[in-house]
């Protein structure tokens, strides 16, 4: 455990060495790639005058909500295709296909249906987040044992039973790993979202940054928050699941 | 594994994005100057002295090979800065930003006179000077931007402050439709387009302008200093071919619109509508402030950009110190 | 022969299960198996593979519905999974993700025990099969043998009549095998549930079984129903070898006329 704290430490050292010098080699202004002293000032300062707190908030709501929502729907969805293959036969052609449009095509359109509000960003994050749950879902849902539903049906089982006592459990390995893609997805969905018009949140500051204010350190400190958010998501998804998956 | 993939992506992004950042530049025929100039927006009537002067072969004439980048780009001032694109377009809201952040730009040549962002309503509002905007509700596409310093710019002059009005935000940029469906009592715009689109509609507006109260620069020629040092004299030629253009088209106008046909044939579709929004066009290339109607096309106020600096640095956006001298020079202009 | 008494008993009238698939014949597991077990009896199944013994016990089990006859529990007709049955598989089936102690109080969860009353009842459990410092470990952690230690725990949890094993000790070395056939009779010899066993051992049959069945190959039909004549209880050194050759013998010669 210390072992790898200290690599990940000196991982993040190495990062920012290398970053320092590709400035100093390739000589690089400040606003085309600043360097790492002076994005970290401009984090410490954006934070401090309260500058990015209301669009990292902004931005969570939309991740966490779009998650959650396409999370909890790719779970139904991904049961329903494991246990019936019908299901699976007529459904699959359309996911695949929706998998396969990319969402920086499809976030303008959505952000015309649904308004530059948090519904959106909810919805454009949920979408991104869906298919991989679901498919994570209907791998899991398959891989229960069948000794073990025969087990389940000898001891007289009720539907709800089987699914609580043994299909879930069975499913959560294979459905965390699509948890822990989501989660990433999520973010990317959101900020991806704002980009095709949004209020606030930190890809509309990304925007900001570059566009008008032309404070390419904001905007790299803005960076450096999504992708904080977006480690600190998937940590919790990997803590959750150290508590819940247990073999 | 996760954080390690983090760093592996963060570099992968710093290195792309790098590497974009690195332009082209123009390569030309033999004898001739390539120029890259981006135009900053999407193709319209507005760039009608672009459009003339190409197709006049000013700029065939003057020893240049000019390639337009007729597209919104958000990056435009930054690539100027680079080197990537020779001569852009850009007001002062922008430049004096960027130059406060080191950019490497200056101001060639002054094409709007008139600050073209302005505050609209329908005249049945009652808004007819920035008083009246008390506790309104106002629309805008965000808190950022020209409209926004603009706008502040304008209640400052009636002692409000953006918590004395209701601010409607409108990321889509749909305020105008917004105004006109009375969802805001007003909404910032262009002078040349949203009241244009209103009149037209048969909606009489007010407008009100931000000359009078800061004499914000509008949009004009910008090119990088580097690119200044290579290159002053076909941009000095390109900036003369240019403003001969404008000229044309303030004496003609009818020139100037057919111009814009040839070159954008959808425009063709609705002459009068286009005809409207050129002449808004021209008069804000004149300007409607006193005294400004003698200044020659092209010429750079120096006061009017000291008096916008320090309105800026007092909203905050200037980040370091700067002087006019870095913001603009005219020997690039004809003389 | 053991008295035919009051609970646990088990009757089979002329069963037949048959597994049809589209576009080819039925093929016949079983046909016509007849058998009575009195309560408290052990009888020991033996055939050739394929012969239908799992089929059978599936049917007596409820999970499978026989096509013809009919299984009778105290009177009272199967006709699907019954608490008053327990179930020992090949394999141990237990839940990964569950301890031990989870593993064998899962029949009681699932009919809904409180939960003093299954902590009660899981504890009684594990002590009778000697699982009672494992109670915390996953299966994982287990060797072969205790884990179908905690199969047949989880198996008397809902204090069954009727105990069906299915070679449930195939996967293990000799002489744990021969370990766990002691182990079962011990307790066999405290709760006098009726078993069926199906076995691939001659040997096992024997030393366990008040009787042994011997089934044809497919179509499953008893061919023989074998006496063991030796008294209990039944210790490894202490049989009767010439009763344990002649029975043997017996079973032997029923298998190899069914083979030839």
């Amino acid at each position: 455990m210390r072992s790898s704290a200290v690599l990940t430490v000196a991982c993040a050292a190495a990062f920012v060495l290398l970053w320092k010098a590709v400035v100093v080699v390739g000589g690089y202004p400040a606003f085309i790639l600043p360097a790492p002293e002076s994005v970290f000032a401009r984090f410490v300062t954006a934070w401090a005058d309260g500058r990015m707190a209301p669009h990292a908030v902004a931005t969570l709501l939309e991740i966490t909500l779009g998650f959650l929502i396409g999370g909890a729907l790719g779970l139904v969805a991904g049961y329903a295709l494991g246990k019936s293959a019908l299901v699976a036969r007529l459904i699959s052609p359309y996911l695949v296909a929706a998998q396969a449009t990319p969402i920086l095509a499809l976030a303008p359109v959505l952000a015309l249906w649904f308004g530059p509000g948090l519904l959106g960003k909810v919805v454009i994050a949920a979408l991104i987040v869906f298919f991989p749950i679901a498919v994570s879902a209907m791998v899991g849902i398959r891989s229960v044992d069948a000794g073990l539903l025969e087990l389940g049906r000898s001891l007289r089982a009720s539907p709800l039973q089987v699914l609580l006592t043994l299909e879930i459990p069975a499913a959560l390995p294979s459905i965390f790993g699509g948890l822990r893609i989501g989660i990433t997805l999520a973010v990317v969905g959101a900020v991806v979202g704002e980009w095709a018009g949004a209020e606030r949140g930190l890809g509309v500051l990304v925007n900001i940054a570059r566009g008008s204010l032309f404070d390419i350190p904001l905007m790299f400190a803005t960076l450096a928050t999504i992708a904080l958010i977006g480690v600190a998501l998937y940590l919790a998804v990997v803590l959750v699941e150290r508590r819940l998956v247990r073999r | 594994m996760n954080r390690r993939t983090d760093v592996v992506a963060s570099i992968f992004l710093l290195t792309a994005l790098a590497g974009a950042c690195v332009g082209q530049p123009a390569s030309a025929t033999p004898g001739r100057t390539a120029l890259t100039v981006g135009l900053g927006y999407i193709p319209s009537v507005q760039f009608a002295p672009f459009y003339l002067a190409d197709q006049a072969g000013y700029y065939r004439d003057a020893g240049l090979e000019v390639t337009f980048q007729n597209k919104i780009d958000p990056d435009l001032v930054t690539l100027v800065g680079q080197g990537a694109i020779d001569v852009g377009l850009a007001d002062g809201t922008s430049l004096i930003p960027a130059v406060s952040q080191g950019i490497p730009v200056q101001y060639i040549a002054t094409i709007y006179r008139d600050f073209p962002s302005i505050v609209f309503a329908p005249a049945a509002a009652g808004i007819n000077s920035a008083i009246d905007l008390k506790g309104r509700k106002i629309g805008i596409p965000g808190r950022y931007g020209s409209s926004w310093v603009m706008l502040q710019a304008l209640l400052d002059s009636a002692g409000l402050r953006p918590e004395d009005v209701e601010i409607v935000e409108y990321p889509d940029f749909g305020q105008g439709a917004a105004v006109a469906q009375g969802a805001v009592d007003a909404a910032t715009g262009f002078a040349n387009n949203e009241p244009v689109q209103l009149q037209l509609a048969g909606i009489e507006t007010t407008i009100l302008h931000v000359d009078e109260i800061v004499p914000l620069p509008g949009p004009g020629l910008i090119s990088g200093t580097r690119t200044i040092e290579s290159k002053g004299d076909a941009i000095r030629a390109f900036v003369r071919a240019t403003l001969r253009a404008m000229g044309d088209i303030v004496a003609v106008p009818s020139k100037g619109l057919d111009a814009a046909i040839v070159a954008v044939p959808d425009l063709g579709a609705d002459r009068a509508k286009q005809g409207a929004v050129l002449d808004a066009t021209i008069r804000a290339w004149q300007g409607s402030g006193t005294g400004s109607g003698s200044a020659a096309l092209g010429s750079i106020n120096e006061a009017d950009w000291a008096a916008s600096l320090a309105f800026m640095a007092g909203l905050g956006l200037v980040a370091g110190p700067v002087t006019v001298d870095q913001l603009v020079r005219a020997d690039l202009l004809p003389r | 022969m053991t008295a035919i008494s009051a609970a646990g008993r088990i009757e089979l009238r002329g069963l037949s299960v048959a597994f049809r698939r589209k576009g080819e014949d039925a093929l016949v597991a079983l046909d016509g198996v007849s058998l009575q077990v009195g309560n408290g009896e052990i009888v020991s199944l033996i055939g050739p593979n394929g012969c239908g013994k799992s089929t059978l016990l599936r049917a007596i089990a409820g999970l499978i519905h026989p096509d013809q006859g009919e299984v009778l529990l105290d009177d009272r007709l199967i006709v699907g999974p019954d608490a008053r049955i327990g179930l020992v598989f090949q394999e141990p089936r237990l839940l990964p993700w569950r301890t031990v102690a989870g593993n064998v109080g899962y029949p009681l969860d699932l009919a809904g025990t409180s939960r003093r009353e299954r902590d009660i009842r899981v504890a009684d459990l594990l002590s009778r099969v000697g699982l009672t410092m494992a109670a915390g470990a996953r299966p994982a952690q287990l060797s072969g043998g205790m884990r179908q230690r905690a199969a047949l725990a989880r198996a008397l949890a809902l204090e069954p009549e009727v105990l069906l094993l299915d070679e449930p000790f195939s996967a293990l070395d000799a002489l744990t095998r021969e370990r766990f056939n002691v182990e079962l009779l011990e307790l066999w010899g405290r709760l006098r549930t009726t078993i069926i066993m199906v076995t691939h051992s001659i040997p096992e049959a024997i030393f366990l079984g008040d009787r042994v069945i011997v089934l044809s190959s497919r179509p499953g039909r008893i061919v023989a129903d074998i006496p063991v004549d030796l008294p209990r209880p039944r210790s490894v050194e202490g049989l009767d070898e010439a009763v344990v050759s002649a029975t043997a013998r017996s079973i032997r010669a029923h298998l190899d006329e069914d083979a030839a």
